[in-house]
């Protein structure tokens, strides 16, 4: 019987698309659904890494005395007969401030430490509301007298967006007790004129870039910058 | 010519998980990217600055195992367009920025964006994922064991 033969081929073959099909339509949810999970897990994960406390940062061995918060001046961390000034304008959420500090902040941190050389920080607000409240809570820090271990732990947790609890974190993080005032300046947004006028200066100075800095007024080109060359720069400084 | 689509997939695959795990590994830089762009609006920028690099990475992965390899390649081409437009548009108007294709892009010194080189790279990827699309049958591909249209 041919016909029932082939009728029996006919189903067999039915019987195989419907498997395959149903196959398909596992591997299709399956693979939604990883995607899915992917993305969803990862914009979850970011918000955890960019909301989550900040964590400890080295502390410089020098505590600095107060630093006068004055509209449009640069905050001064460093000893007051440093020898050499190194300006610098930095947004604390610009990317390639973050790898810049990585990179020159021991050299930078040790002649600070030294004595040799002080920081002239313009801490520039462009990129967003974290960059802001970390510019103005870096002014509050100046002015409490824990600047430079609040700068270093800021550039250490570049990560964080920078809301004013985790901005609170991080200077318990850096000093024993960083004090009411603190707070209250970060909370207010006690220096958010001074943070204004830091970037009217900036352009002012015709700032087209951060990280910028200057070895004693004259700029540096940060992107053939190396090591040896930053050293010999603050050593040549320090001596003429 | 299956080992054409092989290649066109893994290279695609390649680029797309290594730009998602560079961009990946540093939220707050990414974000500070997508609004280099100065295209959307700040919290909107927050998201696809976290959520883009996952994508491309579960992107990446699909084609590494080459499953739904045509309609894979249809989103690959679909997503490279809005990388296209997005440069095209900070070239329009003037931005001078990196565009962090690869992680770490934001504002550059004026004179030093190198937009050419960033939209023809896009235009060679989206080059391929057409080829993709036009011949998605090929080895190694898990597609292979279960659809029926496999030349």
């Amino acid at each position: 019987m041919t016909n029932s033969k082939r009728a029996r081929e006919l189903a067999r073959q039915q019987a195989e698309l419907a498997a395959r099909q149903r196959e398909r339509r596992i591997f299709l949810l399956v693979s939604i659904a990883v995607v899915v999970a992917i993305i969803g897990g990862g914009i979850g994960f970011q918000a955890w890494r960019t909301h989550r406390a900040p964590v400890v940062a080295s502390t410089p061995g020098t505590t600095a005395a107060p630093v006068q918060v004055t509209a449009g001046r640069p905050l001064r961390l460093g000893a007051d007969g440093a020898p050499v000034t190194i300006t610098l304008y930095e947004d604390f959420h610009c990317p390639h401030c973050a790898s810049f500090e990585e990179e020159f902040g021991p050299t930078i941190t040790a002649a600070q430490d030294k004595g040799t050389a002080a920081i002239e920080l313009y801490p520039m607000a462009f990129i967003d509301d974290g960059s802001y409240a970390a510019a103005n809570a870096m002014a509050c820090a100046a002015e409490a007298g824990f600047g430079r271990a609040y700068y270093l732990g800021l550039f250490a947790n570049h990560t964080l967006a920078w809301n004013d609890d985790q901005l609170i974190a991080l200077a318990g993080k850096v000093t024993a007790d960083p004090g009411a005032a603190f707070r209250t300046c970060v909370a207010r947004k006690a220096h958010k004129d001074w943070v204004d006028s830091i970037n009217a200066a900036a352009d002012a100075d015709k700032v087209a870039k951060t990280p910028t800095m200057l070895v004693d007024s004259q700029p540096v080109d940060i992107a053939t910058l190396t090591l040896e060359a930053l050293q010999s720069m603050i050593d040549k400084a320090a001596t003429s | 010519m299956p080992w054409v689509s092989t290649a066109a997939r893994l290279v695609l695959a390649g680029v797309f998980i290594t730009a998602g795990v560079l961009k990946a590994a540093n939220p707050q830089d990414s974000v500070a990217t997508v609004r280099a762009y100065e295209l959307l609006p700040g919290s909107l920028a927050t998201i696809v600055g976290w959520g883009l690099p996952f994508a491309e990475i579960a992107l990446g992965l699909l084609l590494a195992v080459g499953l739904f390899t045509r309609a894979v390649a249809v989103g690959t081409v679909v997503l490279l367009a809005v990388f296209l437009a997005g440069i095209a548009s900070a070239a329009v108007r003037g931005l001078s920025i990196d565009c962090g294709c690869f992680g770490r892009g934001g504002a550059l010194p004026p004179g030093q964006a190198h937009y050419g080189r960033e939209l023809l790279r896009d235009v060679g990827l989206a080059l391929l994922a057409a080829w993709l699309i036009w011949r998605p049958t090929c080895l190694l591909c898990l597609d292979r064991w279960h659809r029926e249209d496999i030349a």
